[in-house]
């Protein structure tokens, strides 16, 4: 697993043009907003949505959570010489195809840094997959830089319009893409960005209950990356991705019975009808290390309401 | 002793650190008196421990070595060249010593394609314990998360490569190579029904239900026989397919019976080999 991970379990995707969505973005209490420049924004307002963001990114992270943007995938130039500016935690660049697109905006971005004063390094990139030929060039898009940390998709619309398949079915059409995907993120040790699949035939997007079980699943499968569409789903998958006390409660267990199995000449052992192995072991620390890490963000994001509140908002 | 086609001695996965010197100590002992009750032998070695591990087991009653918590190309390229080595200093043919390669992380696995063609030893693949190594759990379905993908990716990279995939499917709540024998059982089909050709188990009752999951029932068998007769007939009166019911049997489904006819075979011709050689019966080689 990657070292210095980021807290990304809930978010908002909203238009950088709607005021009512940006203003009230920093009460809404997500680990992320992504700034869109992209499919919620009409065409004869890309150019003005890009003079928003600088100050959009001081707007929504009044409340703690990261500023990220998504770019539009023909507009790379344009929009990035519009974004990066400090406190731009990362971009997001739809339908990535090739090794080379990402190489691109490593060096705009590169250079945007400089010029603008940001540590060199600090804004990421967010590759998505959305196409058959970003399946294709998984591996080589994700090694492509080292702005690239997190890694996945191959699902959603865009995938679906690209293999000319239904998006709500009650069964998972994307387990070869989404394999792809996640193998490699897993092969260069970048935090994946997929799901377990989980029927969802309506198409529902605020339904905060269907949230709180996805967001569930998918990190007892090992994921801690969320996001959506709607405010509903916020707490929800920042719940969902967070280990609940009694999960805590027993990892700090078998971490307790795995340091007595350590000193008998077993590997692993039986107990409660659960098995305790180095596996497990192994499962306990990094879920204790999560939900540490999930606290210390829950606090940074609760002092940063405070002071804005106290600020006057 | 159990009625295993494979003895696999683990130096890995169930051999407590501190206990593996001594569990290399008079291994090549434990694998002769294992080949001579009629099972093949294999040890399980850790990809990091190469040096130590194949110095302890190499001996001409070995088959070959699993490589365990693989993760690259250069670790068959090693375990090849020692291999090779200490064939020559034992006496054993150089070349005879199979490979196993376990791919059990994410990068042996995006590599799998590189590592099955990395050594003319290669005999299979499998993807051992990887839920364990990678952490992949249950998902809401039952299923192990990516290991569809995983199994349908080796399998197929195993059949490109001309090496054999060996692997169950396993569901929750199973776990490790770890199952209740039903469940192995069941583990067993469903894994031949995706190409798996055999697999390895932890426990000694999970050994029946693996050994008959993978082998071709004797209605199969009768079916495919039957099929395959009917199949020559008509073609030897000129025609190119048979239809019975609703099904067209042509020139690919005849092969695929004939597959069936010759598994069962091979797995009753093995299961003689074993019981001869439990009874001390002399026994051809493998």
């Amino acid at each position: 697993m990657p070292k210095d991970i980021g807290v990304h379990r809930s978010g908002l995707t909203m238009p950088v043009v709607t005021p009512r969505f940006v203003d009230n973005a920093w009460r809404r209490g997500c680990d992320f907003i992504n700034l869109d420049l992209e499919d919620s924004v009409p065409q004869h307002m890309k150019g003005y949505a890009r003079t928003l963001i600088k100050d959009a990114i001081a707007n929504v992270t009044k409340g703690g959570a990261e500023a990220f943007t998504r770019i539009n995938h023909d507009l790379v130039q344009a929009d990035l010489e519009g974004i990066v500016w400090p406190g731009l935690a990362k971009v997001n660049y739809p339908k990535a195809e090739y090794a080379e697109e990402i190489q691109k905006l490593d060096r705009i971005i590169s250079r945007l840094e400089r010029e603008r004063g940001i540590r060199p390094g600090t804004v990421e990139i967010g590759a998505n997959i959305e196409t058959s030929v970003g399946v294709a060039n998984a591996y080589d898009i994700a090694s492509a830089s080292p702005r690239v940390k997190e890694f996945g998709g191959a699902g959603g619309y865009d995938m679906s319009r690209d293999l000319g398949v239904e998006m709500f079915v009650g069964f998972d059409q994307f387990v070869y893409g989404k394999g792809e995907v996640e193998l490699a993120a897993r092969a260069l040790d970048l935090e994946p960005h997929t799901a377990p699949f989980t029927a969802n035939t309506t198409g529902s997007v605020g339904d905060p209950d269907r949230a709180f079980r996805e967001a569930e699943a998918a990190r007892k499968c090992g994921f801690r990356v969320g996001g959506g569409l709607h405010p509903n789903v916020v707490e929800p998958q920042t719940r969902g991705f967070t280990p609940p006390p009694e999960e805590v409660e027993e990892a700090r267990k078998v971490l307790e019975q795995y340091r007595t199995l350590e000193n008998s000449a077993d590997t692993w052992a039986e107990i409660d009808g659960k098995i305790i192995d180095r596996y497990e072991a192994a499962r306990a620390r990094k879920l204790l290390d999560w939900s540490a890490t999930c606290a210390l963000r829950d606090q940074e994001k609760a002092d940063a309401v405070a002071r804005t509140e106290q600020a006057g908002g | 002793m159990s009625n295993a086609d494979v003895v696999l001695l683990d130096l890995v996965e169930f051999v407590p650190e501190k206990d593996k010197p001594s569990a290399r100590e008079g291994l090549g002992d434990v694998v002769r008196q294992l080949r001579e009750g009629g099972a093949e032998v294999f040890a399980q070695v850790d990809s990091e421990l190469l040096y130590a591990d194949l110095h302890a087991c190499v001996c001409p009653e070995l088959t070959g070595i699993v490589i365990a918590h693989l993760e690259s190309v250069a670790q068959i390229e090693e375990a090849d060249a020692l291999l090779g080595q200490l064939e020559d200093e034992r006496g054993i043919l150089h070349g005879t010593l199979e490979i196993v390669a376990s791919l059990e992380t994410a990068e042996a696995n995006q590599a799998a394609s590189q590592i099955a063609s990395a050594s003319s030893r290669i005999s299979g693949l499998t993807l051992g314990r990887a839920e364990l190594v990678m952490d992949l759990r249950p998902e809401p379905s039952g299923e192990i998360h990516l290991m569809q993908y995983l199994m349908q990716r080796l399998i197929t990279v195993a059949g490109s490569a001309g090496v054999t995939p060996y692997g169950a499917w396993w569901r929750a709540p199973d776990r490790g190579l770890l199952a209740t024998p039903e469940n192995t059982g069941q583990a067993a089909l469903r894994g031949r029904a995706i190409g798996f050709k055999g697999s390895f188990c932890v426990l000694d009752n999970q050994v029946e239900p693996m050994n008959q999951g993978f082998t071709p029932t004797a209605k199969e068998v009768d079916e495919a026989q039957n099929l395959l007769e009917e199949y020559r007939a008509a073609v030897s009166a000129g025609a190119a397919s048979i239809r019975r019911g609703d099904r067209i049997f042509d020139a690919g489904a005849s092969l695929q019976a004939q597959v069936v006819i010759n598994r069962a075979s091979a797995c009753a011709v093995h299961n003689k080999s074993k019981a001869d050689a439990k009874a001390g019966r002399p026994v051809p080689a493998p």
